[in-house]
């Protein structure tokens, strides 16, 4: 009954590596599809709440038919001081000087018209249409959106859109 | 000369490039998608003197600097409790109007009271025209059209006699202050999202026998006509009227 003997004398066989390749490239193909590129990393710091039922974007990102904006803390403690109640508004990776300034730069009506001319050709909705995606930090004071709500408003940019983080919807 | 053999390329290091395209992408792309709740602000326009609404038909949602929060002047610490306060508004008086209560009313219209308006505002459109006024006016006229015919497909669909519809004013109010955290913000615009839901899966479940989700997602992404005039008609009878109120400074 020596069924499992041992066999010292016989060498391990080396493990067929020929099919790693295949099978990184599954993982790979699998990541890029089921994945998408990350917005850009913002300037600020946005920690979004929780919601439910919400709507999701990815049609009208895939559409270019929307433009997110980040408020939060700057990442750069030292300038927090800079800014009202302590909370930075970034456009595209700009953080603007002040909101305090806002209405004196206009700096939101600006830039969303500057998005909006860029959009490719293709993109046939008008500036009411396009929503401002507010990406806001959870202890971000409401009273900011408003003043850049007011903006949009002036420049017929009417659609906006709240972002939340919404786990049971997925 | 001898015949020499061609090598065979060594795929080696194959795995390798996979493995480093691999992480390029871990590392760049991510998995969360982007949800959000999709609002209008309102028109810029003129007005001299804001038209007075019922206090019945007012829901105001209150928070203040503290992030305290408040329904109807009343006081209360659970933000989940919003939700029920919005089913309460829109329930009350759904099957019955009770002029007593401080909920806003119902009103049910007939078949013929909705040809009824149809024909007038054809015709009325009609003058309009041939005394050739403004454009502005005209459009405006065509979507009260609109919305009759619309209401009109509404009733067909919801098989009964009337259609209720609760008061045109009705309107929730989210009523926050300058330093109100945007968590407290969005979740009131969370609870509202999910006691319309609520509301309109009931009627969809009861009318269609299938959940609101499901009506909701085939509408995206057939956008056939038959599920649009479903979603119209849950719209009618629970409508999201959400106001916003630019807090003071």
């Amino acid at each position: 009954m020596s069924k499992f003997k041992k066999d010292g004398s016989r060498p391990m066989p080396g493990v067929n590596t020929s099919s790693l390749p295949d099978i990184v490239f599954m993982l790979l193909f699998f990541f890029m599809v089921a994945t998408t590129s990350k917005e850009n990393d913002p300037t600020v710091k946005v920690e979004s709440p929780v919601g439910t039922k919400t709507t999701e974007l990815t049609p009208y990102k895939q559409r270019s038919e929307v433009d997110f904006l980040y408020l939060g803390e700057p990442r750069n403690p030292m300038r927090a001081a800079d800014f009202k109640m302590g909370y930075a508004l970034s456009l595209d990776n700009v953080v603007q000087p002040t909101v305090d300034g806002l209405y004196t730069t206009n700096a939101v009506a600006q830039w969303k018209k500057d998005k909006f001319d860029q959009k490719p050709s293709r993109m046939t909705a008008p500036i009411e249409a396009v929503i401002t995606c507010f990406k806001a930090d959870r202890n971000a004071p409401s009273g900011l959106i408003f003043d850049i709500r007011k903006e949009l408003q002036d420049i017929n940019a009417l659609t906006i859109a709240y972002a939340v983080r919404d786990n049971g919807n997925i | 000369m001898a015949k020499r053999e061609i090598e065979e390329i060594n795929a080696g290091s194959m795995a390798d490039i996979a493995f480093l395209l691999l992480i390029f992408f871990l590392v760049t792309t991510t998995m969360d998608k982007d949800q959000a709740y999709i609002r209008n602000i309102p028109k810029k326009v003129e007005v001299s003197k804001p038209v007075d609404v019922e206090k019945r038909n007012i829901l105001a949602i209150k928070a203040n600097n503290q992030n305290q929060l408040m329904v109807r002047d009343m006081i209360f610490e659970d933000p989940n409790k919003i939700s029920d306060f919005v089913l309460e508004f829109y329930k009350t008086n759904e099957k019955k109007n009770d002029p007593t209560n401080n909920f806003p009313m119902y009103s049910r219209i007939s078949m013929s009271a909705i040809d009824q308006n149809i024909a007038a505002i054809e015709a009325e459109i009609e003058q309009m025209e041939e005394a050739g006024m403004k454009a502005d006016i005209v459009n405006f006229k065509y979507n009260q059209l609109d919305e009759w015919e619309k209401k009109k497909r509404a009733l067909k669909l919801y098989g009964d006699n009337e259609l209720p519809e609760i008061h045109v004013q009705a309107n929730i109010r989210i009523e926050v202050q300058q330093a109100t955290a945007y968590s407290i913000f969005a979740k009131m615009q969370s609870e509202i999202e999910e006691a319309i839901f609520e509301l309109r899966n009931g009627e969809c479940e009861r009318l269609f026998g299938m959940p609101y989700s499901v009506l909701k997602r085939r509408f995206d992404q057939d956008k056939k006509a038959e599920d649009q005039a479903m979603m119209d008609l849950l719209e009618i009878l629970y409508p999201a009227r959400i106001i916003e109120v630019t807090p003071k400074k």
